[in-house]
């Protein structure tokens, strides 16, 4: 390891000659963040890995509604995105910007805010989600108290960096905290826009947007909270702890500015790429498409710029479990960011949309990138605070090769499995058939697959419970260093000790963190405005469709159990205009037929099939015992039971708040709707019931699978009761809002 | 609800234009920006996390157990 930055006592910079000022950078902060990283990490992983044993093994959830697939995801994605690997940017923007200002944070207080208050978001989300109060929009799944929360503290965040952006004593703004500015800005943003939603009751609410509309918006969010929460943030991380470990300059600065604008204007752009093929105007998927695919300058120019900033310091790789860690971290980032434009190219993403492929892709980030770089800085910053050495650099590397093995046997799986499903749902026989009709065949074709990434899963975590212990160790063995005596010169009184006379000369911007800060943020805007705006003004896009209707009030209660239960973690509610899921699933969908869908539940994983066309597909009874026990009716199906939706009491007494908030929202419930809606909904529950019986099965209107039924029910149906509105040749689809069929 | 709002605008056609046109100004601007920072800048800049940060406390700094 290197020598801790405190046995330092010289700088390659001349010394400050202005009135020196004495200080103490904040570790306690640091350290708390360093502490929930850990715990954190744990906790998702863990999550994870159950979600994981449960596509082999359903019965892994223990028959826990609270602890099935559908709630589980969510829980395991905001534990590990914003729980592990959120503190784990607080931990590395707090260290490093006292650092690169010379200055303490603007406020010990708002520091505070900041870490209790996002610890206690993450809590709440791991009591609510677990429970399945969800707003089931990807990565955004709070509710709208906590999203309250969430905009609260991140503002408590904003302030702080800001304040100690303008307090700082160093002159010049290094490029690392240009990608903190873009990043607390921007998450504001994403956060605020998409998380608009009517609440109907305290943990209930609708999103304002609908269908299409909701759709984008939803991925222009979940795009960019990967590239706003996901990379901007490490980026800025990189360029300040690779230089520190390397002990050697940027490769090149000039490179990382062009770097810093070119990624995040370029950026906000591509959320269509997870649109393609579905019911979105073509103009915005190639709008998508096209700017996904310049996103690999800006991310490969950043890539290398790290890996050669260890050009001649190769030999430190070696024997720096901390270099290892980072240099797998920017390899894994320049991976994901090759793979991810590649992904955007539309031929690619038929193939590889809704199968494990994504998964891979994503693992490939969230473990190489992010989980590595955060180690790296882990392992960094724990010696230092506690003003000692690694306890085992022996244990570290052992972590850093389990960590590497585990990634692989996850991501080299789920490419296999994703390609071969892939490829199946497409295989035609010579007659022109489905050669796997039966979408469970290509199910169980993968199962194997899903097996090994348990096991990658579980070496990963293997390693971070090592690497909790050598921390621990660490600590035990050092002094922690609360507040890190520091002293410089306020550059207000500080003479320049470059020239720099020219009219493009850095003064004009970057020394002037507000203006850098508006700038970045209208670079980032303009993408968003362009794309989305005319989503809403122009009626063109979203074509409407006489014979859709508003869902009916049991209907609409059966939805929010289909919420509630994570359905859409593994079903899609978007056939994709292709022969082979024409085939498999009937008509394409259409932009039209989710005017009335707060929120839109397209879904972005076939883990199961399609079930936009599910409604009059099966006889009510199939669905439930299909419920109770999906291997009842498809064996060696790998959903899981559902046996709790028999015997709830479907929850009738917020019915009126929730049609309240879906007429405010926009959806044409008459006046007064609200007094007949029960009514109305014990008639069609009663009709459920005796369609059950005509199949067998006994049960009384009041229960949660009789709402589910109605609600699969009407899935996909509304279009057939108007055949005017669907074109009757592909060609003439886009007046239905559609596309042309592609071949397969 | 928003669409209930909103009503049509004219000359959508014009926002893809207005895109490219956007990216090139600002790839541009960013690259003009940065190959005209002097040498002396540019190094002094990327030096920045290598200065000692004004840190003034001599620890002890323990061994390793290994």
């Amino acid at each position: 390891m290197n020598p801790p930055d405190a046995t330092k006592t010289t700088s390659a910079r001349p010394r400050p000659t202005g009135v020196i000022e004495s200080f103490a950078y904040d570790n306690r902060i640091v350290r708390a963040f360093a502490i929930a990283t850990v715990i954190w990490a744990i906790v998702g992983m863990s999550a994870g890995l159950l979600a994981a044993i449960q596509l082999f093994f359903p019965e892994a959830n223990l028959n826990l509604q609270f602890v099935t697939f559908g709630r589980l995801r969510p829980l395991h994605t905001n534990a590990v995105i914003f729980a592990f690997i959120g503190n784990g940017m607080f931990m590395g923007v707090y260290y490093s910007l006292q650092r690169l200002c010379k200055a303490r944070m603007f406020s010990d207080a708002l520091s505070w805010i900041n870490f209790w208050g996002w610890n206690a978001i993450i809590v709440a989300a791991a009591i609510t989600l677990p429970l399945g109060i969800t707003t089931s929009k990807e990565y955004a799944e709070l509710e709208w108290p906590i999203d309250i929360a969430i905009a609260l503290i991140w503002v408590a965040f904003t302030i702080n960096l800001l304040g100690t952006i303008v307090k700082r004593r160093e002159k010049h703004i290094y490029v690392a905290i240009w990608f903190y500015i873009a990043t607390a800005l921007t998450v504001a943003v994403l956060h605020i826009v998409n998380s608009l939603e009517v609440p109907a009751t305290m943990w209930k609410s609708y999103s304002i947007y609908a269908g299409v509309q909701d759709a984008l918006v939803q991925w222009w969010y979940g795009h960019n909270a990967v590239a706003f929460f996901l990379t901007t943030p490490f980026l800025g991380l990189m360029y300040y702890f690779l230089p520190k470990a390397a002990d050697r300059p940027v490769f090149s600065y000039r490179l990382s500015i062009i770097h810093f604008w070119a990624l995040i204007f370029v950026y906000i752009w591509a959320g269509p790429h997870h649109l393609l093929f579905t019911a979105l105007p073509d103009w915005a998927q190639s709008l998508g498409m096209v700017f996904s695919l310049m996103l690999i300058a800006p991310s490969w120019g950043g890539m290398l710029n790290g890996l050669l900033t260890l050009r001649g310091a190769w030999d430190k790789v070696r024997q720096d479990p901390m270099l290892k860690f980072m240099v797998v971290a920017v390899t894994a980032y320049g991976m994901a960011t090759l793979e991810g434009p590649m992904l955007a190219i539309k031929s690619v993403n038929s193939l590889s949309h809704y199968t494990d492929w994504t998964i891979a892709h994503v693992h490939t980030g969230a473990l190489g990138w992010n989980g590595f770089i955060t180690f790296s800085m882990l392992y960094y910053l724990i010696p230092r605070l506690y003003q000692t050495k690694l306890w085992s650099v022996k244990l570290a590397n052992y972590h850093f090769w389990i960590a590497l093995l585990g990634m692989m046997f996850y991501v080299v799986p789920m490419y296999a499995s994703g390609i071969t499903q892939g490829l199946m749902w497409k295989q035609f026989t010579a007659d022109g058939f489905l050669q796997y009709p039966n979408f469970l065949e290509t199910v169980l074709q993968i199962v194997p697959m899903h097996r090994l990434r348990a096991v990658g899963g579980s070496l990963y975590i293997f390693g971070t419970l090592l690497m909790a212990f050598n921390l621990w160790k660490t600590a035990g063995i050092g002094v922690f260093l609360p507040d890190q005596a520091a002293q410089a010169a306020s550059w207000r009184t500080q003479q320049e000790h470059h020239e720099d006379k020219g009219p493009w000369g850095h003064r004009a911007l970057e020394g002037k963190p507000m203006l850098l800060a508006v700038l970045a943020l209208v670079a980032v805007l303009i993408g968003g405005i362009i794309e989305i705006v005319p989503m809403f003004l122009i009626k063109e896009n979203v074509p409407t469709i006489a014979s859709v209707k508003p869902y009916t009030a049991l209907e609409v209660l059966g939805r929010d159990i289909y919420i509630r239960e994570g359905c859409l973690g593994c079903h899609s509610q978007m056939v994709r205009p292709f022969r082979s899921e024409t085939e498999r699933y009937g008509e394409y969908s259409k932009a039209g037929e989710f005017v009335y869908d707060h929120p839109f539940l397209w879904g972005s994983k076939r883990t199961g099939p399609d079930l936009h066309r599910v409604g009059g597909k099966y006889p009510d009874a199939w669905h439930y015992n299909h419920m109770d026990d999906p291997r009842s009716v498809s064996p060696g199906s790998i959903m899981p039971r559902y046996p709790w939706l028999l015997t709830q009491t479907l929850e009738t007494n917020s019915l009126p708040a929730r049609i309240g908030a879906l007429r405010k929202v926009g959806v044409p419930y008459p006046a007064g709707y609200e007094n007949t809606a029960l009514a109305e909904l014990q008639t069609q529950a009663a009709k459920v019931v005796t369609n059950l019986k005509v199949g067998s099965v006994t049960t009384t209107p009041d229960k949660d699978i009789v709402a589910l039924i109605a609600y699969l029910q009407r899935l996909g149906i509304d279009i057939k009761a108007n055949p005017a509105a669907t074109p009757a040749t592909p060609t003439k689809t886009a007046q239905a809002g559609g596309q042309p069929i592609a071949t397969n | 609800m928003i669409t209930n709002v909103l009503t049509a605008i004219g000359g959508v056609g014009v926002y893809g234009v207005i895109s490219i046109c956007l990216f090139f100004v600002v790839f541009s601007g960013a690259l003009i920006w940065a190959l005209s920072q002097k040498k002396s800048f540019l190094t002094a800049m990327g030096d920045l996390p290598l200065s000692d940060e004004g840190v003034i406390t001599e620890t002890k700094g323990e061994q390793n157990h290994e």
